[in-house]
């Protein structure tokens, strides 16, 4: 049930479909039955007022045959009784017309019985009311009743009656019957062909209306079904398009739009191809001749005992500042990598606690130059996890940089932390700190919170921003806390088996790992 | 005195390279076409080849196929400035020894250098067995069945390392540090292509290796009976 509501909010064609099915059907029920009663009273009017004419004429022919009869010498009233009544019974069968005399006080008089009927007719079938109201009205009355039969027959008619007086005889009701067998028939008839009709018309109209439904539906079904498609990001769905009509500019337009979309989409995808193409082209065309330069440096650089205070200085500063370049070399290379989405993870089992050791042993030293200390803390001793190690490592060195970085001499707390399905990894300082509203800029390429201020020591400005990538390559993420003053906590969280969801964190940066 | 063939296509790098390769002591050729490479290396039979990979005439991988098909022992570095390329894996694959990726230290180009050509002289002497194969050391060579296997210096090196320690099993990296002389370096490519191409060689079904092992999730060890004699 449920299935079908749901298919039917779905469906614009089911909607339709069964809106123009109940329209159809009230009106249709609505004009057959109309129609129907239109017919019936009509033939029922008819039919009552041919047999009102005809039984005043048969009531004033019998009371004019009577009156006749009572001016003979020996008035034969039974027969004359007989034969009016029984005159009926030839055609009756075929007329429908029954006849019926009542002596209006129930009196057999003369050979004429209380009552007399044709064919068999109970005399009982002439309804009480009409006898009364003749009898009150005398004139012809009507109504209408049931014809009964000795044999249980029953036939729906009316009654006509009259009364008359004859001399010699006394009072006389009679009365007409006619069934409305013939009437029954034909309106018996109609009704069926009114319902037969119904149906056809209702049966053709709903074909008409599903055609007509799917051929207008249809093309808004393949258009909704090449939205979809396109959506997905198959930009080569087209809608077919037939003839002139309106679907046909539906499916033009639709194809139109759909072939601006992918050019501009083309256009655009070309343009970042370009781009990041040039990045990397540019980076690496850089880099011969900047293997060039740090040869002539070295050269000049290992000579440079022998120079004056100030040459010797440049030399060095040519050769720091060499280094510095090829860093962000490299690291605009890996960022132009990630755009172009053609990193990959060179996946295999790592301790992060060993990783971690080994950036620690290999910074510590540039760390000490600032006065800054690194501490390392472990609460777990499972911190296996399915990683590129070499990213992992880069990672770490980048959040241990920054730190150190931003310290200001302060201390460095390093925190390993793991459950079931993630390692977590904080890297807390108490230096600088980070307002509230840059947390996540930090991770922004080149972003500086002040950019009046120096790099002291300075990174490339990317660190940050690359180490980010790696750990969401590696499903994970990086979060921040940090305050103005009280230093800032970088913490990473990696999944521990590749692919899976990092679950709980171990380790969050708004508690204090302290 | 060593002689080094340097094949690149800058000649300011070239030269540069002449002057700090000099400047060690090792005599220098420059060469700046892929297909010069390949005659110069026939006339000169250097002690180790430095090849760039982007190189007109011939790529630097043709050149290093070419050189392996004259010489299996001579070492060969590739610089590139590519890091994260097919190339580097290709020209492993073609019988690279080593490669060093653009920019890169003066120092550390030499320190690489020496190592390719010290390993070739080992500090080992007599015969290793590793299962049916025999090396001897000082000759540099290895038999099966009274018939030699040619192996590049390197390849030799790294069976070596793996053979005179049977059964232990030797990461990556302690490979990487042991056959190359890296200490840093967690690019295990090397390590990899290496092992196939041994592998290629010495296994009699590479797919089903007897001699070296992995161990999954940690490296390789020498497999069948390891014996000094």
């Amino acid at each position: 049930m449920n299935k079908l509501i749901s298919s039917f909010r779905k469906s614009l064609f089911l909607k339709v479909f069964s809106l123009s099915a109940l329209v159809s059907l009230i009106l249709i029920s609505a004009i057959g039955s109309t129609l129907y009663n239109r017919l019936e009273d009509g033939i029922y009017k008819d039919k009552i007022a041919s047999s009102i004419s005809e039984g005043r004429a048969a009531i004033q022919f019998a009371t004019y045959r009577f009156t006749i009869e009572s001016l003979n010498g020996k008035p034969n009233f039974s027969s004359l009784a007989e034969e009016i009544v029984k005159s009926t019974n030839v055609s009756a069968a075929e007329s429908g017309r029954e006849v019926v005399l009542f002596n209006t006080k129930g009196l057999k008089l003369r050979g004429v019985p209380a009552s007399l009927t044709s064919n068999f007719l109970e005399p009982e079938s002439v309804p009480n009311a009409l006898r009364k109201a003749t009898v009150k009205n005398k004139e012809i009355t009507w109504e209408r009743g049931t014809l009964s039969y000795v044999n249980k027959r029953e036939l729906p008619g009316i009654f006509v009656g009259g009364v008359f007086d004859i001399p010699k005889l006394g009072k006389y009701e009679m009365y007409m019957a006619y069934d409305f067998v013939a009437q029954e028939r034909s309106i018996d008839l109609i009704g069926r062909s009114l319902w037969v009709t119904g149906f056809l018309l209702l049966v053709l109209i709903l074909l008409t209306a599903s055609i007509v439904l799917r051929m207008s539906v249809k093309p808004i079904q393949v258009a909704a079904e090449i939205a979809e498609s396109l959506t997905t990001g198959n930009l080569k769905t087209r809608m077919s398009v037939r003839g002139e009509d309106e679907t046909a500019r539906l499916g033009i337009a639709f194809n139109q739009m759909a072939t601006t979309l992918a050019e501009q989409i083309g256009r655009l995808e070309n343009l970042s191809r370009i781009q990041q193409r040039f990045v990397s082209d540019v980076s690496h065309e850089l880099r011969t001749p900047l293997t060039t330069i740090r040869m002539a440096a070295d050269v000049i650089s290992s000579a440079r005992a022998n120079f004056e205070p100030n040459v010797a200085r440049s030399a060095e500063l040519l050769q720091s500042q060499i280094e510095k370049f090829e860093q962000l070399l490299q690291d605009l290379l890996e960022v132009s990598r990630f755009d172009a989405e053609a990193a990959t993870l060179n996946f295999t089992k790592l301790d992060l606690y060993v990783v971690l050791k080994k950036c620690i042993d290999d910074l510590s030293p540039v760390a000490g130059e600032k006065g800054t200390e690194i501490n390392m803390r472990k609460t777990s001793e499972r911190t296996l996890i399915d990683g590129d190690s070499r990213r992992i490592e880069r990672i770490i060195r980048n959040l241990l940089n920054n730190a150190i970085d931003h310290s200001e001499g302060g201390p460095i707390d390093v925190t390993l932390e793991a459950n079931e399905s993630a390692v977590s990894l904080s890297v807390r300082d108490y230096g600088i700190g980070i307002e509230k509203q840059y947390w996540n800029r930090v991770f922004d390429r080149f972003w500086r919170a002040d950019p009046s201020r120096s790099r002291v020591r300075g990174g490339t400005g990317l660190g940050l921003s690359i180490a980010l990538e790696d750990a969401v390559l590696h499903g994970g993420d990086i979060k921040v806390w940090g305050e103005i003053g009280k230093g800032a906590n970088f913490v990473l969280t990696v999944p521990k088996i590749a692919g899976t969801p990092i679950g709980t964190y171990p380790l969050s940066p708004s508690t204090d790992t302290k | 005195m060593t002689s080094v063939l340097v094949v690149d296509d800058d000649q300011d790098l070239a030269e540069m390279l002449g002057i700090v390769l000099n400047g060690v002591g090792m005599e220098v050729d420059l060469v700046s076409r892929g297909d010069e490479a390949i005659e110069v290396f026939k006339n000169s039979q250097p002690d180790l080849v430095l090849l760039d990979i982007m190189l007109p005439g011939a790529d630097g991988i043709e050149v290093c196929k070419a050189i392996r098909k004259q010489s299996s022992r001579v070492p060969i570095v590739m610089l590139t400035a590519k890091s994260d390329t097919n190339d580097i894996v290709k020209g492993l694959e073609a019988g690279a020894d080593d490669y060093m990726v653009k920019p890169f230290k003066p120092s550390e180009l030499v320190a690489r250098i020496r190592t390719r050509l010290r390993r070739t002289s080992g500090e080992l002497n007599g015969n290793l067995l590793i299962g049916d194969l025999t090396i001897d050391i000082v000759e540099h060579s290895v038999m099966r069945n009274g018939k030699e296997i040619p192996l590049t210096r390197l390849e030799f090196d790294l069976l070596v390392a793996l053979g005179k320690e049977p059964g232990r099993v030797f990461t990556r990296e302690a490979l990487l540090s042991e056959v190359w002389g890296y200490r840093h370096s967690t690019d295990t490519r090397l390590v990899n292509v290496h092992i196939q191409r041994l592998r290629a060689k010495i296994e009699h079904e590479p797919e089903e290796p007897q001699i070296i092992l992995t161990v999954r999730g940690v490296g390789y060890k020498a497999g069948g009976s390891g014996v000094k004699s």
